[in-house]
């Protein structure tokens, strides 16, 4: 029954989860919009309707119309296309910088928690230092020596991040080490493995699911400051940051282009930080007052 | 108002929480002069009534019927500005948590000039004050503690600071909810003596929150009882509690383990008093197997404590902080004996069960569990001893891992140890909980669906999943209503006869465990300071602390 | 006190020192001959090798090592390629204006928190309502966005602020500080504004409030010393933390509204690979960051003398 019930109760509960997630308008809109986020990520290519690299000087910088949804932009390219396409930069990025940095810091800080004092000590110097450095300053230049390019972007948000969810790792374990259910699990003689993975891993990959969702959009917001200073992606990749950019050039042609590339920045802002704080309303037991 | 109306009058109150109604149209009164204990087990409504006469209900409450008057004035009609005038000068209170209760960044010395606000006097004549009281209340070294921190302080301490910032208010009213129960016992007597030394000098009126029956009896003039937000019965101490009238009063009385003079088998229960049954010595002597070599059998064991040191200290070449938290303790186990630890926190007498266990590393000494030295065998070689020895923890909900479901952990040991395999685990489970006293549908509930008494019983259920020779048990009775103590004590007096348990419990609750221990082994300050069987050490006590404990705890009444 | 400030310290300077090693080893991992890529390809070979001794680039490690930490103690960063001067005094040129902007950005979020206060205490009200969702849609906008939102409504719709430089004079300057600030400021006050009603709220509940208000202490007072003295430490090491996020902000912001300072020069830099005017402001920066979160913890132990016993 053991094994079984548990598959049953961790599949039932990601459901529940998904459930309360949904049940306030606010959290079933942010559910929707991560979801189309990560959709478009992957379709947006076969889903946009117009071209976003093809030009059209006659149709430059228009508002929106029927024909183009947010207007174009000074070379006639479709703004919405442009940011649909732009969706997979964004979401590539995202997951792979975050899922990176999540495992590094959760391996890390789980190290750090069950090591001798002075290893731990000496990791958490590195990681106080590493959180030193202002991330676009850093991202500049590391930029600055190695070249632009995704996978720099990537290595420089990993670097950034993972420190904090290595610490906060680390926090959680070294409070959970004292609990009495530990303590319980001990005495029965259980062995440290099956410790970490049953019992003590499930309380602390909530707190750092939640780190995760609010850190997404920081990622986001980095690469699109990084292309928006032409440093990120390179054209004629749309990217929300490079759309921003060339809205910023003709922002006394037309309004439309800067107000466009900002609404999916705003959105998935949004979405996430929403996400973010309901699941920790939901998984937070103490909250239930 | 006339010398002889009460002091308080409450009439028809009711409070709710939401759909919850906590107080159900109460009326009580509380006289001049009189100390009042208010009496109930958890959810009887005698807090809410204690927050609402200084008007400190929580945001979720609603008065939604009644009147509540303090000396003649109507206290439901009051303004801030009316309870700035009365607080901490006509009415003070002392909360239930003295760890929490002090402004933790503040030095003591200026949260008792805070609480001076009203006079005028000078901050050096309210020092001074403030320095009269603490030593009224025999706070030791109290010049030094003014300019301490809160948490600087034990916590006897800081209770005694809460009171004495109560006495330099000199009230009409003094409010203390559950001031005592956090307590050891011999502190919680010392601060019901303060309490009743501060009632006669200020000639105050006291409303005395509390479920403990025994210090009510000791202390008030005067006892409501409650349950459940209605009020049971209400009199004089020296009527209720010889000749109480109403049934929930008198199960509460017969059910209270330290108003049972003769050891019992069985312990009454609230709504089962019928299971009360005198200890049989015979059977007790058949029970334990004392021919044998003893179950367990500790030797000098010595446990130390090191603090680690911080960057600064190790600069400056400062040594290291050594407690010695277990000074050279034996201590032998019958099979089939139920030997009962006992201190005061502090004592080491938790360390000491942990150290037999092998959780807590231990300097020196030997621990022999039926004939294998458990300190010399490795980590891997301990394991099998895991499952004939369990332990039992403190926290009955906090000892269950949250996210897994009762059943889950309840069968946990059969698949740790490896032997779960081809057993029905579902079946076990059930069986296991059954054995408890507990119902199949608690197989998929959650430790926090559960009550404090239902979660014991799914640890004493875990315990017994690998069938032990000996189960220790950590403080089993703390945290529970007196009438779970009961049920609790059945269970395990049962469980030890059908199953030849040993058990070794870990507790300061001298009141149950006088039933059920063959012997008591005393702790003080990490050293046993006396062993014997129960009756010898109640009846003849050797040793200072212990005559100081057994008068603490079970007071006058045994002959000590 | 004393003993964890000095602890403190110690550990500060460490980070920095780690720091500093790290952007050292950093640079060793250019590809390349690094005289050949500052120069560009037309240098004659003797430049190169000028460049090369002047920079050390031919030494053992450790020598280069050892002149790069003396310099570094010494104050020099290196030399700007372009105009030869030494970095710190062009550093030094642009930190004004940056610095004008980082704290003109703190003043404006620091008011996050009597609007939290206020929130906390009367609860449920209309002001914490009102000012809950205004400040979650705040957050919710990242600074490039806002920044470029308010250029449109202020400066080109309604002409009413500049977008463009740093002004002379001092209106001039204040009226030019306004939409950059608020560009990366707006975000931080709704942030801060939340964060002090949550932790004013669950300190609003404790014990020791509840017993302060039983002795009837005056609002005023619980307010100050018993509430927001409790409360105020979380807010405190977020502020801290917030600083080097401001500076990374101050970045997009300065380019955004051609305003001078360390951003702008720093782009510049990396547009034109000046690396010695890179790595000192990177280096900069850190080391204004770490001071900044050792005064926001030395202020914390000041106002919560738990705290250095957790350590």
């Amino acid at each position: 029954m053991a094994q079984g019930a548990n598959k049953h109760t961790r599949l039932t509960r990601v459901r529940n989860v998904i459930r309360k997630l949904c049940s306030t308008p606010l959290g079933l809109i942010s559910v929707i919009v991560v979801t189309a986020f990560f959709v478009v990520g992957i379709t947006g290519d076969w889903i946009a309707p117009y071209d976003p690299i093809k030009l059209d000087i006659r149709a430059k910088l228009q508002g929106p119309t029927a024909a183009h949804w947010l207007g174009t932009d000074q070379v006639g390219r479709d703004v919405f296309s442009r940011l649909l396409v732009g969706t997979k930069v964004a979401s590539y990025l995202a997951v792979t910088a975050v899922s990176i940095s999540l495992t590094i810091g959760i391996f890390l800080g789980m190290i750090a928690a069950f090591t001798s004092r002075w290893v731990d000590w000496s990791m958490l110097l590195i990681f106080d230092t590493v959180r030193s450095f202002p991330i676009l300053m850093f991202a500049l230049a590391v930029i600055a020596l190695f070249g632009p390019s995704v996978n720099t972007i990537i290595g420089i948000v990993v670097i950034s991040t993972f420190p904090s969810y290595a610490r906060l790792v680390r926090t959680q374990v070294l409070s959970l080490r004292n609990a009495e259910y530990i303590e319980a699990q001990r005495a029965m003689g259980a062995s440290l493995p099956r410790i970490l993975m049953r019992h003590i891993f499930p309380n602390v990959i909530g707190p750092v699911m939640i780190v995760a969702s609010m850190d997404i959009p920081l990622v986001i917001g980095v690469e699109a400051g990084l292309s928006f200073l032409g440093l990120g992606v390179r054209p004629p990749t749309p990217s929300w940051g490079t759309i921003l950019n060339d809205g910023f050039s003709f922002i006394r042609n037309t309004p439309w282009i800067v107000v466009s590339a900002g609404l999916p920045l705003i959105l998935t802002t949004v979405a996430f930080t929403t996400l973010g704080e309901r699941l920790r309303d939901i998984l937070d037991p103490k909250l239930r007052r | 108002m006339t010398e002889h109306t009460p002091l308080v009058e409450i009439n028809d109150l009711a409070i709710k929480f939401g759909a919850h109604t906590a107080v159900n149209n109460v009326t009580m009164d509380i006289g001049r002069g009189r100390i009042m204990g208010l009496v109930g087990e958890s959810g009887s409504g005698k807090s809410t009534i204690a927050n609402a006469i200084i008007g400190l209900l929580p945001h979720a409450a609603q008065i939604s019927n009644g009147s509540l008057r303090f000396d003649g004035r109507d206290l439901l009609s009051f303004t801030a500005q009316d309870w700035g005038k009365i607080r901490g000068k006509d009415v003070a209170y002392v909360s239930q948590d003295p760890m929490s209760a002090l402004n933790p960044v503040l030095r003591i010395g200026e949260q008792m000039l805070d609480i001076q606000h009203l006079s005028d006097q000078s901050n050096t004549e309210k020092l001074a004050n403030a320095l009269a009281a603490l030593e009224q209340v025999r706070m030791p070294q109290a010049q030094a503690r003014l300019s301490m921190y809160p948490h600087e302080l034990s916590g006897g301490q800081k209770q005694r600071v809460c009171i004495a910032m109560v006495i330099m208010a000199r009230p009409k009213l003094l409010i203390t909810d559950e001031a005592t129960t956090a307590l050891d016992a011999t502190l919680e007597v010392e601060i019901v003596r303060l309490l009743k030394e501060l009632q006669t000098d200020i000639g105050c009126t006291m409303l005395f929150v509390t479920h403990h029956l025994t210090v009510v009896e000791e202390l008030c003039d005067d006892v409501t009882v409650m349950y459940q937000g209605d009020i049971k019965e209400c009199g004089t101490v020296a009527d209720v509690f010889s000749n109480p009238s109403d049934t929930y009063t008198s199960n509460l009385l017969s059910c209270d383990p330290s108003r049972i003079e003769e050891k019992c088998r069985r312990l009454p229960i609230m709504f089962n008093l019928g299971l009360k049954e005198l200890a049989d010595p015979e059977t007790d002597r058949n029970r334990i197997n004392n021919t044998s070599r003893p179950l367990l059998s500790v030797r000098h064991l010595d446990v130390t404590f090191r603090k680690p040191r911080s960057l600064i200290d190790i600069l400056t070449g400062k040594p290291e902080q050594r407690v010695e938290a277990v000074k050279a303790a034996s201590l032998d186990i019958a099979p089939g004996e139920t030997v009962a630890l006992i201190g005061e926190s502090g004592s080491g007498k938790s360390t000491l069960a942990r150290a037999a266990f092998r959780l807590v590393p231990s300097e020196k000494g030997e621990i022999d569990f039926d004939g294998t030295d458990l300190l010399s065998i490795t980590n891997a070689e301990m394991r099998p001893f895991r499952n004939e020895m369990s332990l039992m923890m403190q926290d009955p909900i906090g000892s269950l891992s949250p996210r897994m479901r009762v059943g889950t952990s309840v069968i946990e040991p059969l698949i740790v140890s490896g032997k779960a395999s081809g057993l029905n685990l579902r079946d076990e489970a059930i069986r296991l909980l059954e054995l408890v006293g507990l119902s199949t549908d608690f197989v998929d509930r959650y430790p926090h669906e559960m009550s404090g008494g239902q979660a014991r019983r799914v640890g004493v259920a875990r315990a017994l999943a690998l069938r032990p020779k000996m189960i220790i048990a950590d403080e089993p009775t703390a945290g529970l209503d007196v009438s779970i103590q009961g049920e609790i004590f059945n269970l395990l007096a049962e469980l030890r006869e059908s199953m030849s348990l040993s058990i070794l419990i870990i507790t300061h609750n001298l009141h149950v465990v006088r039933h059920l221990a063959d012997r008591m082994v005393i702790m003080y300050h990490g050293e046993i300071v006396e062993t014997g069987t129960t009756e010898n050490v109640i009846r003849a006590p050797k040793h200072a602390y212990t005559k100081v404990l057994l008068e603490a705890n079970l007071h006058a009444k045994y002959g000590v | 006190m004393l003993a964890y400030a000095i602890q403190r310290i110690i550990v500060s300077i460490l980070i920095i020192i780690l720091a500093v090693t790290a952007l050292f080893v950093m640079i060793q991992f250019v590809p390349g001959d690094p005289a050949n890529v500052m120069l560009g390809p037309r240098a004659t070979p003797e430049l190169k090798e000028a460049l090369r001794e002047r920079l050390h680039l031919n030494d053992a490690f450790i020598v280069q090592v050892y002149y790069f930490f003396t310099g570094l103690l010494q104050g020099d960063l290196g030399v700007d390629l372009t105009s030869n001067r030494p970095v710190l005094g062009i550093l030094i040129e642009q930190v004004p204006y940056t610095a004008s902007l980082v704290a003109s950005t703190l003043l404006v979020t620091l008011l996050g928190i009597p609007i939290g206060t206020y929130a906390a205490v009367h609860r449920d009200g209309f002001f914490d309502q009102a000012s809950g969702v205004v400040s979650v849609s705040l957050i919710a906008v990242p600074p490039i966005v806002i920044g470029l939102y308010l250029i449109l409504f202020f400066s080109v719709s309604l002409q009413l602020l500049p977008a463009i430089g740093a002004g002379e004079g001092f209106w001039e300057i204040l009226l030019h500080l306004v939409l950059p600030t608020l560009a990366i400021g707006l975000t931080w006050i709704g942030y801060v504004s939340r964060l002090v009603r949550a932790s004013m709220i669950e300190v609003l509940g404790q014990n020791h409030v509840k017993t302060a208000r039983a002795f009837g202490i005056p609002n005023q007072r619980i307010l100050r010393a018993y509430v927001l003295r409790v409360a105020l430490p979380a807010t405190i090491t977020v502020l801290g933390v917030s600083i080097g996020f401001i500076l990374s902000s101050a970045v997009i912001v300065e380019i955004v509204f051609s305003r001078p300072g360390i951003g702008k020069l720093m782009y510049d830099a990396v547009i034109s690979r000046n690396y010695p005017v890179v790595m000192g402001t990177v280096l900069a920066s850190t080391v204004f960051i770490v001071t900044a979160t050792t005064i926001s913890d030395l202020l914390n132990v000041m106002l919560d003398p738990r705290t250095k016993d957790e350590n």
